[in-house]
């Protein structure tokens, strides 16, 4: 029994580790989105009126 | 400048159509798997085989589909055959890291002992670190690194035959593949029910990291955009 619950355990827990990583990885790229988002605002409001 | 409002969606239907999907038939492979009957002479440890052998098949899966992305950006320069492969090899160390851990659970109860240097485990333990090469090589090699990585998935995709039919070429005491043709009724509908439940585990993962990657290559797009655009306007 000890030895059933170890490997469903583990597969269980490496398949929920991984899909937490995916999704933190996510997170990161729509931060760095978010950041570059703030970057073309910044510079879209420095930017001297066209025309 | 490019409009940067075309965002990513942030929830895709079709990844929570999958993710759902996938829970419903692992639930059901669960119950189909604690209903199944118990094989006689291992008694319960035998279970083990329900998650074992579908983590296996998609070790080989893995191995396939990452080959075949290389080959298409070995070949024809495809940056979407490189995410392919990428996201491919990292679900490879995933389910293969399964196989290696599960199996010498099962061999401990069954065998008494943990590991065997024999055909079947040593080409599996083998397949499994060239795919770790690839996923370490990508993640710290830079870019030049990608055809080097490609190479090593190519290496791996020839280790599948081997450790397929190692059974029946080599002298081992690992179950030969005939095994599944051997289940009784309950048994073999527990095992083809985690299979599919497995498979579709994979399909909806591999989707979820190709989206990742897709994301990213987006934005590693307009960042390069954005600078040119700076660049131009100084």
């Amino acid at each position: 029994m000890k030895m059933v619950a170890l490997a469903y355990g583990f597969i269980w827990l490496a398949v929920f580790a991984y899909v937490v990583m995916v999704g933190r990885r996510l997170g990161r790229i729509r931060g760095e989105m978010d950041e570059l988002q703030r970057r073309v605002n910044r510079t879209r409001g420095n930017a001297p009126p066209a025309g | 400048m490019e409009n940067l409002s075309a965002k990513p969606p942030s929830r895709p239907t079709h990844l929570w159509v999958m993710s759902g999907a996938a829970f419903v038939l692992l639930m059901w492979s669960c119950q189909a798997i604690a209903d199944a009957p118990r094989e006689v002479t291992m008694g319960l440890v035998q279970k083990i085989f329900y998650f074992h052998v579908p983590c296996a098949w998609l070790l080989l899966l893995s191995t396939f589909v990452c080959a075949g992305g290389s080959l298409a950006h070995l070949f024809r320069g495809s940056e979407r055959g490189d995410r392919v492969a990428l996201s491919a090899a990292e679900l490879g160390v995933l389910f293969g890291l399964c196989v290696l851990v599960s199996g010498p659970l099962w061999a401990k109860a069954a065998w008494g002992v943990y590991w065997q240097w024999e055909a079947r485990l040593t080409s599996s333990l083998l397949l499994w670190l060239m795919l770790v090469a690839y996923v370490i090589a990508r993640r710290y090699g830079g870019p030049s690194a990608r055809r080097l990585a490609a190479a090593i998935s190519l290496f791996a995709a020839i280790d599948v035959p081997l450790v397929y039919f190692s059974v029946r070429f080599f002298r081992s005491i690992h179950p030969s593949n005939t095994v599944v043709t051997t289940l009784g009724p309950g048994m073999r509908s527990a095992f083809w029910l985690s299979l599919l439940a497995f498979t579709v585990l994979w399909t909806t993962l591999f989707a979820a990291r190709i989206a990742v990657e897709n994301v990213q290559a987006r934005l590693v797009e307009l960042e390069l955009g954005f600078d040119q655009a700076e660049e131009t306007r100084s």
